[in-house]
């Protein structure tokens, strides 16, 4: 280590040694403990670089830079072939179909049970007061 | 969220992994706006380099190899685009030469704090491009020597050189306005 190699560390990488470069630091080290009368005047110099840089702020993206850089960014990929839910479940309508089956079956198990012969009847009766008159007895010829 | 590696956290934001695209954004962005900040002068254009650069990245992510550290290909990607748009700028302004920012303050102004950093960034800025950037980088940023040099793709031997080159400019040109102040 020379003394104007030491001068020229000083001018690049300030007045701290240790960011001079690694294979130079020690030696550097060592001259400047043994002669620092000789490079007062540099080191004085760079510091006052040293603490002007020192004090400038930082740069800091703001909020809506850093939402635009994510938005930017890749959407999550789906599994390619892998099983997965759409959004319409085609079993829907068969869920339903099921639904309605069970509730007819449920209906006929424990609706009341009427004779079919009343039933027969009732239908009867209806039929003559919407046609006005008996089929079964126009059926058999004694219409009236 | 935590990490494994560097590569594991640059595999999940390539996947779209929301916490790890998240987190390489808060983990880079600053050093990427603050490098174009300093070379452009200019916070809007910085940060259409600082997009810019993430939009590379992002292309970049799916087929990312670790041959150098994502910190090093980001920040030299950021300042290449940077080199581009100051290129741009001198061809827009044809028979001007560049020349330093008249960053010397006036006499009746005080040398309060906000105005020193003012005239530093100036000073900064008006430096020859590659001067600039090893500054940056390396008084500013804080990368190491071998780092800064792989970014600006210089010798560790060169990058000294822009550095003493930049520091003295900087030096005698603050220095004078502070004494014509």
């Amino acid at each position: 280590m020379t003394e104007d190699r030491l001068i020229e560390l000083i001018e690049a990488w300030g007045a701290d040694p240790s960011a001079f470069p690694d294979a130079e630091r020690a030696a550097a080290r060592a001259l400047l403990a043994a002669h620092p009368e000789r490079f007062a005047a540099a080191i004085a110099e760079a510091r006052v670089l040293d603490a002007a840089l020192a004090r400038m702020p930082d740069v800091l993206p703001s909020p809506a830079l850093t939402e635009a850089l994510i938005a930017s960014a890749p959407k999550p990929k789906r599994a390619a072939g892998g099983f997965r839910l759409p959004k319409f479940a085609p079993w829907a309508p068969a869920s339903g179909v099921a639904a309605l089956a069970a509730g007819l079956f449920m209906g006929l198990m424990v609706a009341p049970t009427a004779s079919a012969d009343s039933e027969t009847d009732d239908v009867q009766a209806l039929l003559e007061e919407a046609i006005g008159y008996d089929p079964a007895a126009l059926s058999e010829g004694i219409v009236e | 969220m935590a990490f494994s590696s560097d590569l594991d956290q640059i595999t999940r934001a390539a996947a779209g992994d929301p916490a790890a695209v998240r987190a390489l954004v808060n983990r880079y962005s600053p050093g990427v706006l603050s490098l174009a900040t300093r070379m452009l002068s200019d916070r809007g254009e910085a940060e259409d380099v600082t997009q810019e650069t993430f939009i590379r990245a992002w292309k970049a992510l799916p087929g990312w190899e670790p041959r150098a550290k994502f910190s090093t290909w980001l920040h030299r990607v950021a300042l290449n685009l940077c080199y581009d748009r100051l290129r741009k700028r001198r061809e827009s302004l044809p028979g001007e030469l560049p020349d330093l920012a008249d960053t010397r303050l006036a006499p009746h102004e005080a040398l309060d704090q906000s105005q020193r950093v003012r005239a530093i960034e100036q000073a900064i800025s008006a430096l020859p491009e590659r001067q600039s950037a090893a500054l940056t980088l390396c008084a500013l940023q804080g990368h190491s020597q071998a780092e800064a040099a792989e970014i600006m793709d210089v010798s560790v031997e060169a990058l000294e050189s822009l550095l003493a080159r930049a520091r003295r400019t900087l030096r005698a040109h603050l220095l004078e306005g502070s004494q014509s102040a």
